[in-house]
């Protein structure tokens, strides 16, 4: 996705209430997460499960959060999806990198990238991949789960090989 | 000093003031001894009680917030201690029960009594106390009443073997009765 669509998802979700971005930074999102520094609303943690952690905190302090993470970190967080925020019904939006989306991504990428809708699927874990048309769309839809107090995950493909 | 003893202490001294306490006995033994709408019993998510305790410190800013953990618990979530010295809470207190071991899952031991966590988290802008004693225990949270966080009280317990019943209270109900305590 590029600079300008990274920048405006940031924007509408700050201005939508999205109060705390929490993470581990991916490339994949560069562009949201320097708009997040701009704007001094990003916290970056050492792993993914302690971003959500932090983000259950403040959501259980009635304070939106989005754990931003590439999807290595989504794979590290299963246990803490299952057993904290579905358990407990904390609702949040998880920011997901999609590394090994395309084929000749790097390798270490190739299985989690491939597995990625089924791990979602399997967690029951609502999502939607987000592009330069549909943006705002599923960003309202993420913003409508998380009023009702459910967690969600939007999708950022990797479509560039650098 | 055990880990119920010890926790039925710090409980009693922090009233109403809210606590996350970590999973396994941890959890079970406040549960028993000191069951209140105020305190949020992680009872999955191993390692995370202190995660969550920061983020509850940063957005209630006006209150003390309380970390109830354990020495597996933080040994697997170190880099929250980082986290924790780089946002600076003034209103976290943060205790370990500390008795070297997973009891929890039969006594395994942990690495407290090969490294000094005092000085992993010294390092990282904590303020530590340890304590070893009930009597110390008490003490020290008279002391720190009016020290800026974030603190660490570490309190040296022994095994025990002693098992508290587990929480039945379903974990919804733990999340809403703790979210209408921080209303107040």
């Amino acid at each position: 996705m590029n600079e300008i669509v990274q920048k405006k998802v940031f924007n509408y979700l700050l201005k939508n209430k999205v109060q705390n971005f929490i993470g581990v930074p991916d490339s994949t999102m560069k562009h949201f997460i320097d708009q997040g520094f701009k704007k001094n609303k990003i916290l970056i943690t050492t792993k993914e499960e302690e971003a959500i952690g932090i983000a259950v905190g403040m959501s259980m302090s009635r304070s939106n959060s989005l754990v931003f993470m590439q999807n290595a970190g989504f794979a590290n967080s299963l246990s803490t999806i299952t057993s904290l925020i579905q358990l407990y019904k904390i609702p949040m939006i998880f920011l997901i990198g999609w590394r090994g989306f395309l084929k000749n991504d790097a390798p270490e990428h190739t299985k989690i990238g491939k597995i990625q809708p089924k791990l979602l699927q399997t967690l029951s874990l609502q999502s939607k991949i987000l592009n330069e048309k549909n943006w705002k769309a599923s960003c309202d839809w993420a913003l409508k789960l998380i009023k009702k107090g459910k967690p969600c995950a939007l999708i950022l493909i990797r479509d560039f090989i650098d | 000093m055990i880990r119920k003893e010890a926790i039925s202490i710090v409980a009693k001294k922090i009233g109403s003031q809210p606590i996350i306490s970590a999973n396994g006995f941890i959890s079970r033994d406040l549960f028993e001894v000191c069951d209140k709408n105020s305190n949020f019993y992680m009872i999955g998510s191993m390692g995370l009680a202190s995660s969550i305790g920061l983020g509850v410190a940063l957005k209630n800013t006006k209150k003390k917030i309380f970390v109830f953990d354990g020495d597996g618990n933080i040994l697997m979530n170190l880099g929250s201690l980082i986290t924790i010295g780089i946002t600076e809470p003034k209103n976290l207190v943060h205790v370990i029960f500390d008795n070297s071991s997973h009891e929890s899952t039969g006594g395994q031991p942990t690495a407290t009594n090969k490294i000094q966590l005092s000085k992993i988290a010294k390092s990282v802008n904590y303020k530590v106390f340890q304590v070893k004693t009930k009597n110390q225990l008490v003490k020290i949270f008279q002391k720190i009443k009016l020290i800026p966080g974030p603190i660490m009280v570490i309190a040296k317990i022994e095994k025990s073997g002693v098992i508290s019943k587990r929480i039945n209270i379903e974990p919804t109900k733990i999340k809403n009765r703790f979210m209408g305590s921080l209303k107040k």
